[in-house]
């Protein structure tokens, strides 16, 4: 950076004493101190996770990751069924929600005339921010009944997709936990699409109608294509969230920490079970284990999150950033 | 049909010896044919419009539910004295949730205080010093930012609760800053970012300090986005759970808590206060949302 030198000042200043370095100390004893403290955070987060899972893996071993069952009483702890649930649970909400998210952003930036998308989509960046606790809230005492008497049987009668959806319907289950994950990634979804969906230039909209395509013609072969990385970002920032929630998860999804034998059956994730766990643990190995499952959590999300930081780079998505920071 | 003169020409060069009506059938030929193509495609593109619209309604009318249910479920609940008074063994009436409020409110204050000086203060980092530094805070950022809210409440039992052997709002509100912190750092760079170099560079030549230019300049024309995306940082704050979940000492100390709580009894008045404390919250998160939009809208109005 320039502007070091303070000879300028002095001419410019006459009446003052004239600094050679125009900078307080104090100033950057500050500003380095904030950027030096949040990296120790950072560093710290995850030293300490890493550090009071040790435990765990000393007793498991590496297998801890993805073997045996989750049975403290019996002294067994291993995050195997809890790795398949919070997978299972993750990647259904994500088939529910990235056809309805997708369909909605292209809906709300190309189909619907501008004076109802503006405020459609200001309402779902709104709905962005409700609390998750909220949404658990819901869930757990209106949609959950509503699931154990009419979605649940309706999907037990269907035919072929019975092996997937079977019985019996309790109400909390994988399924309800994976629909709850829809509803509160929608509005990241169509957040962040929308904005990708937005940044396609016009001309290239312009050229594509000049050729002759039609409306939806401009929308699937150019302006689809030109927003994929920025929608691939969005449901793989989706997929984060997704993996990481855990305590609408805890409410409804039955905490059964055993391999689903059905989406209508209970189970548990690895965020539903810390919070369920972490209290009651026996200190020591039993916290330790609940650490652990923190632990692969945290590499889990690390993970999905850079990978969605690349594809956002990759487009030069600065903008898709700020977006982020607002509603997610 | 009007002639198409320049087609006529081409015609004429390539086969000289056709005559004018096979000339016209063959216009036709491709008239009409175009005419299917356009008129397939339209279909199609319709057909597929549909189904795109359908699925605006059906991600909306989740969400309203949730809303409506909340507001008419919440407002049974609600009344002067749930606000006022603190809550009550089940069976006792009369019972509130200012307790609630009054923790949320103290933890809150203690993670604004730990996190929006942070976050300016490591955002004006970025800003005056990019380099490889900068570069890896940036990534800190976007790391954390992506940490579940439960493992910040883990880290912040682990560094306070288990060090000094005691439940505390401390470590609540630290939990709640270190999450909010990585959301207010990107904001408040995005924010930075729209303000020129040039005008940083202007105010250090004019002889001011780096302290004076990022209060007078950087500060001043990122103003907008800075409360904007710090109040909306702070109305996700609000509405966490995962981090208080292991460093409040009760349920009856933080709305969330107290929700998640309730929402699990079977008796119906917790479950009627877990709908009123849900609507307090709602509207709280709501209305910092909306302050956030106006002072933007109105900021932006003014500086321009």
């Amino acid at each position: 950076m320039t502007g070091e030198g303070g000879d300028g000042a002095a001419g410019l200043r006459p009446w003052r004493k004239p600094r050679r370095l125009p900078s307080s100390p104090l100033y950057a004893i500050v500003r380095w101190g904030a950027a030096g403290l949040f990296a120790a955070l950072v560093i710290g987060l995850i030293v300490s996770i890493v550090s009071q899972s040790s435990q765990a893996f000393a007793h498991s071993g590496i297998s801890f990751l993805w073997s045996g069952t989750w049975n403290p009483d019996a002294g067994d702890y291993a995050g195997g069924t809890l790795v398949v649930g919070t997978v299972i649970t993750t990647l259904v909400a994500m088939i529910i929600v990235v056809p309805i998210g997708l369909g909605t952003s292209v809906s709300v930036s190309e189909l619907i005339p501008r004076w109802l998308a503006g405020p459609l989509s200001t309402s779902i960046e709104f709905l962005a921010a409700v609390p998750s606790i909220v949404v658990g809230l819901w869930a757990l005492l209106v949609l959950s009944p509503v699931f154990a008497s009419d979605v649940e049987p309706a999907l037990e009668g269907l035919p072929v997709l019975n092996t997937v959806f079977r019985g019996p319907a309790y109400g909390p289950s994988v399924l309800l936990a994976s629909v709850v994950l829809a509803i509160m990634t929608l509005p990241t979804v169509v957040a962040l699409s929308r904005t990708a969906l937005g940044g396609v230039p016009i001309a290239e909209r312009e050229a594509a109608m000049a050729l002759g395509a039609t409306h939806w013609q401009v929308v699937r072969r150019t302006v689809l294509p030109a927003a994929r990385s920025g929608i691939a970002a969005a449901i793989t920032l989706a997929v984060g969230r997704a993996l990481g929630e855990s305590i609408a998860v805890a409410l409804v999804i039955g905490n059964r920490p055993a391999i689903p034998h059905s989406l209508l059956a209970p189970g548990a994730t690895l965020g539903s079970a810390i919070v369920n766990q972490f209290a009651e643990a026996s200190p020591g190995l039993g916290t330790s284990a609940v650490i652990a499952l923190a632990a692969i959590l945290l590499l889990l999300t690390i993970l999905v999150n850079v990978a969605g930081q690349l594809l956002v780079r990759r487009r030069g998505g600065r903008r898709l950033l700020g977006v982020r920071g607002a509603v997610a | 049909m009007s002639t198409l003169p320049s087609i006529q020409v081409a015609l004429d060069s390539v086969m000289p010896d056709m005559g004018l009506a096979e000339v016209t059938r063959r216009r036709l030929l491709v008239r009409d044919s175009a005419r299917r193509s356009i008129g397939r495609r339209r279909m199609a593109g319709r057909a597929m419009q549909a189904v795109c619209l359908i699925t605006v309604p059906l991600g909306l009318a989740p969400l309203v539910a949730l809303v409506i249910a909340t507001v008419s479920k919440g407002a049974g609940a609600l009344n002067v004295g749930f606000l006022l008074h603190a809550p009550t063994p089940e069976g006792v009436p009369g019972g509130g949730i200012s307790t609630a409020i009054v923790g949320s409110g103290e933890i809150v204050t203690y993670a604004i205080a730990l996190a929006v000086p942070m976050g300016l203060f490591i955002a004006l980092f970025l800003f005056e010093r990019p380099g490889p530094i900068a570069s890896a805070v940036r990534f800190g950022a976007d790391v954390m930012s992506g940490v579940p809210s439960i493992i910040i409440g883990i880290f912040a039992y682990a560094i306070y609760v288990e060090r000094f052997h005691h439940f505390s709002n401390v470590a609540a509100g630290l939990a709640l800053g270190v999450l909010m912190l990585p959301i207010m750092v990107r904001a408040n760079e995005e924010a930075m970012r729209t303000v020129p170099v040039d005008l940083w560079e202007a105010g250090i030549s004019l002889g001011a300090r780096r302290s004076r230019v990022a209060r007078s300049v950087v500060l001043r024309g990122a103003l907008p986005g800075v409360v904007t995306g710090n109040l909306l940082a702070l109305a996700r704050g609000v509405g966490e759970t995962a981090p208080l979940l292991f460093t409040v000492a009760s349920p009856t100390l933080a709305m969330t808590l107290l929700i998640f709580n309730d929402a699990t009894q079977p008796f119906p008045d917790a479950q009627q206060a877990a709908w009123g404390t849900a609507l307090v919250l709602l509207a709280l998160v709501l209305i910092l949302s909306v302050i956030a939009r106006t002072v933007a809208w109105t900021l932006n109005r003014k500086t321009r």
